[in-house]
């Protein structure tokens, strides 16, 4: 047998990270979770320390979701690209980076923002902007620019988006959490409005990437359409919900972004039987998982809306936030 | 009795000797040693429609058939291949799937046949085509009126580009979001694929020439059907598809027909269709299993291609009929056009591996929709090229006569060759034809002559293209470049389609003038070509066909359709 080469280990590294990565944030999501079932008013009277904790460790694992998706998917894609440009390897570092920082917050129960998560954070979305530009500059200089041809196979023009808005998700959650005794708010803007913005506009930005890789595939299967259907919705819900100032509970939303947190991960099942239907199925798999849907990238969905429920969570807890 | 025969068959599995189809199921092209239950009728009752020939023309025309009900059995004298399991990315051991029994040719430029332009397997020569699904430009229809060349084909573009929408669904062409030429057509339902090197180098060509170029539109999977894999880009497409992703007759159309109730016979090779006293076809003689047998049946469908349909037309000559079947126009086998095949070659300094992914995945058709600019009547597109490395020693000995070391040395840089070629229209002349030599194949029968010259028009025709296509290869800073400029593609005409007996050999509906139920269907009912691969066409023509017939037979006409028809003749 070959033994492995020096990409073929970042690559696995990239996807055994991903996995745990998942498992932990699972873990960890389900059990806030089932508490925030209870339709309560707003819980004034609870400490809005611990509150503002909560809300800063649920971002971070929204961020690290986020993260963790970045960091499968990149490894398979720029593997698939041979790392031909050493710049290809930037995102696997960040991502990982920026998982690792997650899960040290979300394990964090300290009220302070921590710098090294701050800076971390920022390198991450820092990434995502760049790696939109290298992806722009990858499609507009094929031939035919920026055709249906190369926004299909071209470098995808959505993807390093995620590791923007883990970064963003991030920096928020650091926001949060050192606004223990006040109104958090981030560039002066109440907090839990500010992020459920971002997530909405997330959403809506990841449903733009699913809808054009979907329609690549010409939607030959009809779940296809799940992921361009309600993620909009959440995103409305989710906008709708920043800019009302009724107080109210925004329980739809919240039930939305549960939905939206299943079909992320119900995702990767689908994918998974979409790299099935390549030929020779799972037994080939080092072809296929290249070749057939990214198993990786739907729980980007997931991702963003944890954040949104971080945010619906946070505006519940601090009305004007 | 019938046990012992499933045994025998599963114990001798070859498919070039000894019949699949039988003893009521045929091969499950998606499964593996899989079979699938298969109708059967007897001899000696009458079918509705005994069809000759399974390809793009007959197998459309057989599952199109059985699905509207009629009793079908549709025979080919080729195997009944099992893709997945038969086909080896071995060029050498793919020649099985072509035709290559004994021909003549002779002529000015006499076609090399045998390979690209012919198939002997179920599903015909569309299990190893380039899978390229092109309309015709509407104009073709009426090339004589609007154009000034050619003949007027009976069919009207629109009703056309219907039936080309219904064959791009059935076969999931994979094809560009929106078509740079023609009227608007319907989004294709599957998404082109990816661009390899070579069509990369079109592309630029393309761009720096100041022209349009598109993907092309492909009848091969860029994602899952059914049991049907997306295309891998193995690139063996033109040597067989082992993936199924090539969407062929034998993958799409055969099946359908099978389950709707029709039956194959594989090497089954028709010699002769019977015609009764009263003037009408009674069924066919075939060859199946060492022996002559024959079907009853109530119309025969002739769909073997522009050489075997004359052929079988012509050996079934009768006193009542001297120059063989549906003939009084004098029209049968004449008016063979092939397609022009001229490639321009050169050398990139950087790797384009032109065999990675279907071959012909760009294209401009330029030259067929602009008519300014031309010393010649009709058009030529021209594709991307991946040639397979067999094919490509060939042809760098054929055309540039390179050998030993020369060879050897010129075949090192086959990662680097990249290649622009024609598929050019030739205008119908009543010279280039399909007659019967005297001598005799495997089955006792006359063998065909296929003699054929290019006309002054079809040689300016491939030199303004060879031109072009040297400017557009220059135009990416190829280098060493070089003309192949003998090739050709495709075989059409020889039984005309038309609106006077006494100058086409079946109606617009594919039926024959002088006996009513005697069909035609396939690209010899081509009146001209135009510069795009026919298959398409053919499959659009055989749709509308089954769904004349279906009017037709729903009308009660048949017969009586028949009858004045007779009296007409």
């Amino acid at each position: 047998m070959r033994l492995p080469g020096e990409r073929d280990l970042i690559v696995m590294a990239g996807i055994a990270g991903f996995s745990m990565a998942l498992v932990s944030m699972l873990s960890a999501a389900s059990a806030p979770a089932a508490r925030s079932d209870t339709r309560l008013a707003p819980r004034r009277n609870r400490s809005s320390q611990a509150q503002t904790v909560e809300t800063a460790r649920k971002l971070n694992r929204a961020a690290g979701m986020l993260a963790a998706s970045v960091l499968a998917d990149s490894s398979v894609e720029h593997y698939r690209g041979s790392f031909k440009n050493k710049a290809m390897y930037t995102p696997l570092l960040v991502s990982a980076l920026t998982m690792a920082t997650s899960l040290h917050g979300t394990a964090d129960m300290r009220p302070f923002a921590h710098k090294a998560r701050d800076a971390t954070y920022l390198v991450a979305a820092a990434t995502g902007l760049v790696g939109s530009g290298f992806h722009l500059y990858n499609v507009g200089k094929r031939v035919g620019g920026f055709s249906w041809q190369n926004l299909f196979y071209g470098a995808p023009l959505g993807a390093p988006m995620a590791i923007l808005l883990s970064g963003l998700l991030g920096f928020c959650s650091e926001r949060v959490r050192e606004a223990g005794r006040t109104r958090p708010r981030i560039f002066g803007l109440p907090a839990g409005r500010a992020i459920a913005a971002v997530a909405g506009a997330g959403l809506l930005g990841t449903t733009g990437e699913a809808g054009l890789l979907h329609f690549r595939g010409a939607y030959h299967n009809p779940f296809m359409l799940l992921p361009v259907t309600l993620p909009p919705i959440g995103a409305a819900l989710l906008l709708s919900a920043a800019g009302d100032r009724s107080g109210r509970t925004h329980c739809v939303a919240r039930s939305w972004m549960r939905l939206l947190r299943a079909m992320g991960l119900a995702g990767v099942g689908f994918h998974a039987y979409g790299v099935s239907r390549n030929m020779g199925g799972w037994r080939n798999w080092s072809q296929n998982i290249l070749s057939g849907p990214p198993i990786p990238a739907p729980p980007s969905f997931a991702g963003l809306a944890l954040a949104g429920l971080a945010a619906l969570g946070l505006m519940r807890a601090h009305p004007d936030a | 009795m019938m046990l012992q025969r499933v045994g025998a068959i599963a114990v001798s599995d070859d498919p070039l000797h000894v019949p699949r189809a039988c003893d009521g199921r045929a091969p499950d092209v998606f499964r593996p040693g899989g079979w699938v239950q298969m109708r059967q009728y007897r001899e000696n009752e009458p079918v509705d429609f005994a069809i000759v020939g399974t390809g793009a023309g007959g197998g459309t025309l057989a599952c199109k058939l059985a699905e509207y009900g009629f009793s079908i059995v549709a025979f080919d004298a080729g195997p009944y291949f099992r893709p997945l399991e038969d086909f080896a990315s071995d060029e050498s051991e793919q020649t099985k799937l072509y035709w290559t029994d004994d021909r003549i040719v002779d002529g000015a430029n006499p076609l090399q046949l045998g390979s690209n332009n012919s198939g002997k397997a179920v599903g015909g020569s569309t299990v190893h085509f380039a899978m390229v699904s092109l309309r015709f430009r509407p104009e073709w229809f009426k090339s004589r009126t609007m154009l000034g060349y050619g003949a007027d084909w009976p069919l009207d573009w629109r009703e056309m580009w219907d039936y080309y929408t219904e064959v791009e669904q059935a076969l999931k062409i994979s094809g560009p979001v929106t078509y740079p030429w023609g009227p608007p057509r319907p989004r294709y339902p599957y998404r082109a694929h990816p661009l390899n090197g070579a069509a990369r180098a079109l592309a630029k060509g393309c761009e720096a020439l100041g022209i349009k170029w598109t993907e092309t539109p492909l009848a091969t999977l860029s994602a899952p059907r059914g049991l049907a894999h997306p295309c891998v880009y193995r690139g063996f497409c033109v040597t067989g598809c082992s993936t199924n992703a090539k969407q062929s007759a034998l993958v799409t159309w055969i099946p359908r027909a099978i389950a709707a109730g029709a039956e194959i016979r594989d090497l089954a090779m028709v010699g002769r269709i019977e015609v009764e006293p009263s003037g009408l076809v009674s069924g066919v003689h075939y060859h199946r299993d060492g022996a002559w047998r024959f079907q009853r049946a109530r119309n025969v469908v002739v769909a073997g291609y522009a050489i075997e349909t004359p052929r079988l037309l012509l050996n079934s000559a009768t006193p009542r009929f001297p120059d063989g079947l549906a003939n009084s126009s004098g029209l049968v086998g004449k008016n063979l056009m092939a397609q022009s095949n001229q490639a321009v070659w050169g050398r990139l300094e950087h790797e384009v591996r032109s065999y990675k992914g279907p071959p012909s995945l760009a294209i401009t058709e330029h030259w067929n929709y602009e008519d300014k600019g031309k010393d010649f009547f009709g058009g030529y597109s021209y594709m991307s090229q991946g040639p397979l490395p067999q094919l490509w020693a060939n042809t760098l000995f054929s055309a540039r006569g390179l050998w030993g070391d020369r060879l050897v040395e010129a075949m090192k840089d086959y990662n680097h060759v990249v290649g622009l070629k024609i598929v050019g229209e030739m205008l119908p002349q009543e010279s280039n034809r399909v007659t019967l030599a005297d001598e005799v194949d495997q089955y006792g029968l006359r063998i065909p002559r296929v003699t054929y010259s290019w006309c002054d028009n079809d040689k300016r025709l491939i030199d303004h293209s060879l031109k072009f296509m040297r400017r557009a290869l220059e135009a990416v800073d190829a280098t060493d470049t070089w003309i192949q400029d003998d090739d050709t593609c495709h075989l059409n005409g020889t039984a005309r389609m038309g609106s006077d007996a006494h100058t086409s050999v079946v109606d617009v509906d594919c039926r024959s003038w002088d006996i009513p139920n005697l069909w035609i269907c396939d690209g010899s009912v081509f009146p001209t070509v135009g510069g795009a691969n026919p298959s398409l066409t053919i499959q659009a023509i055989a749709c509308r066909t089954a769904d004349r017939i279906r009017a037709l037979a729903r009308q009660g006409s048949m017969r009586r359709a028949n009858i004045l028809s007779m009296q007409r003749g």
